[in-house]
């Protein structure tokens, strides 16, 4: 089944404004506090954007975050979607080989490993979840329990390693991030399967 | 709080506004000759390369080094610069349009110093080049024996082994090297320089007019970085000469093993005249002297600031015989001294 790259997009933009306050809540407990601000600044401008050119969604979410949103994150997030805009192109139903690829990409750039508290300990398992049955879903629901999990962990990489223990009893923001992006595909390619937003 | 125009001791930077624009204007303006001044994302090229070289070097980061990485652009040395705001990594769209203007038919390599900013925006700027079909590489700089610690993924950070590496690079890229082979030259130089800075002073916070923190009277910071911080630790300060074989302690002990020739890099972090740095130099090469250290070259100045902090680093670099030619090399850029031969 071909998916929907608009309707996902939307529902990403609509999933992080009602998340934006969580979001900065996080950030503001582990990083500088304006994670929540570029997510959202960066999938306003991407529908902004999308309604004026069309095209693939993914391919203009990727522009987007690589070349206008500030931050470490926000670019780190416009090389997924890059990869995932580039499967699609040459093949729709490749979503699951366009996020592996952005899974490397984000490792080769960031160097974190799975447990180093990132956006990697969401991406890792949801890029795992895509090959069984009703990919979508169990990519939602394995990149939620891994942001979860990153409540529990010592920063190794990024700003929240600074803090030490300090970071520890609430998720890594981009990984909730990621958590809210796989929400947003599974809603819209397996809607009966009703998984509820992470944040 | 008044504005820097008007505060005793404040720099002269605009009242309003970012510096880095009218520098980099003003930069180009000065250096016309040599290097161009492009915009949208801002970045910086040599006009001049030599015909032979088949890789771009490109450089960049915070603002605020000056006449790091800017001032090595040219036949010799450095293709295209990013230059970040003061004391930021420059984002990524920057990279990517210096990489674009400088890669050469065998790609482009980048000279990265170890902070996470930068790391991760020339890394994402690596991927772009990537799927634009441009192949590149990344010299990763990471000298300061200050920051060598075992209890963090973040390692050494990169400071003015930079020069170094950006020299001994642009002569090897000028003789027709590839890609792969200037790639890892570039991690072996890097492997074979140790660096630590102290500071008396903190650099004038642009924002304030005034010291960016304060230190108690007899203290001096002890493995400052470039970017401004305080470092791990302040110590009583000791006389000058103690400092320094201190230092080399230190510099000497974190040096891998390699040639006993060694090239010197004393550098000013910005507030430290050309007076004290060459006594400074006196001071260090007789020390090196006695450990029985050869210096194959050195480099006296302000290389690598941070902004007017008061304070000094210094560099070893195990010269390798073979990379001699590249460090003799001619290096036609706005800030390379070229009369060398040091003693």
């Amino acid at each position: 089944m071909d998916l929907d790259q608009n309707a996902v997009l939307r529902r990403y933009a609509t999933a992080v404004d009602a998340a934006h306050g969580e979001l900065t809540r996080l950030d503001r407990h582990s990083g500088d506090g304006d994670f929540g601000d570029n997510l959202r600044a960066g999938l306003r401008a991407a529908a902004a954007r999308h309604d004026r050119t069309g095209g693939p969604a993914f391919a203009v979410l990727g522009e987007v975050f690589l070349d206008e949103v500030g931050g470490t994150s926000g670019p780190l997030f416009g090389l997924l979607f890059t990869e995932i805009a580039r499967a699609l192109a040459a093949d729709p139903g490749a979503f699951a080989s366009g996020a592996a690829a952005g899974l490397g990409a984000i490792r080769r750039v960031g160097e974190a490993e799975i447990g180093d508290r990132t956006l990697v300990d969401a991406l890792a398992p949801a890029v795992d979840a895509l090959h069984g049955p009703r990919p979508f879903a169990a990519a939602a629901r394995a990149a939620a329990d891994g942001a979860a999990r990153t409540a529990g962990l010592r920063a190794r990489r990024g700003r929240a390693s600074y803090l030490g223990d300090r970071a520890l009893g609430a998720a890594d923001p981009g990984a909730a991030g990621i958590a809210l992006l796989f929400w947003a595909v599974a809603s819209v390619a397996e809607p009966d399967d009703d998984v509820p937003p992470p944040f | 709080m008044a504005t820097d125009r008007t505060t005793p001791g404040g720099p002269f930077l605009p009242a309003d506004g970012d510096p880095v624009p009218p520098a980099l204007r003003g930069f180009a303006r000065a250096h016309a000759a040599l290097v161009e001044l492009r915009d949208d994302p801002p970045h910086l090229l040599a006009r001049d390369r030599a015909p032979a070289r088949r890789v771009g070097l490109v450089s960049g980061g915070g603002s605020g080094h000056e006449p790091l990485h800017a001032g090595f652009l040219g036949r010799g040395m450095l293709d295209a610069v990013a230059p970040g705001k003061v004391f930021a990594s420059p984002h990524n769209r920057q990279v990517l349009a210096a990489s674009r203007a400088a890669a050469g038919p065998d790609g482009v390599l980048h000279v990265v110093k170890n902070y996470t900013g930068d790391r991760i925006n020339f890394g994402i700027a690596a991927e772009r080049l990537r799927l634009a079909g441009i192949a590149s590489r990344r010299v990763l700089v990471d000298d300061d024996v200050a920051t060598d610690s075992a209890d963090t993924a973040t390692g050494r950070r990169g400071t003015a082994a930079t020069v170094v590496v950006e020299k001994l690079l642009g002569g090897a890229a000028d003789a027709g090297l590839g890609l792969d082979e200037l790639a890892d030259l570039g991690a072996r130089v890097a492997a074979a320089s140790r660096s630590l800075a102290v500071a008396s002073r903190a650099q004038t916070s642009p924002h304030t007019g005034r010291p960016a923190f304060d230190l108690e009277p007899g203290e001096i910071e002890y493995g400052v970085g470039i970017h401004g911080e305080r470092a791990a630790r302040s110590v009583p300060r000791p006389p000058t000469a103690d400092l320094v074989a201190r230092m080399l302690d230190a510099v000497t002990a974190a040096l891998p093993d390699g040639p006993g020739d060694v090239l010197v890099v004393v550098n000013g972090l910005g507030g430290t005249t050309p007076l004290e740095l060459y006594g400074l130099y006196d001071l260090v090469a007789g020390d090196l002297d006695r450990r029985g250290l050869t210096v194959a070259d050195a480099l006296v100045g302000t290389f690598v600031p941070a902004l007017d902090m008061a304070g000094f680093s210094l560099t070893l670099t195990r010269l390798r015989p073979e990379w001699r030619p590249w460090w003799d090399a001619p290096a036609v850029t706005p800030a390379f001294p070229r009369a060398n031969g040091a003693a």
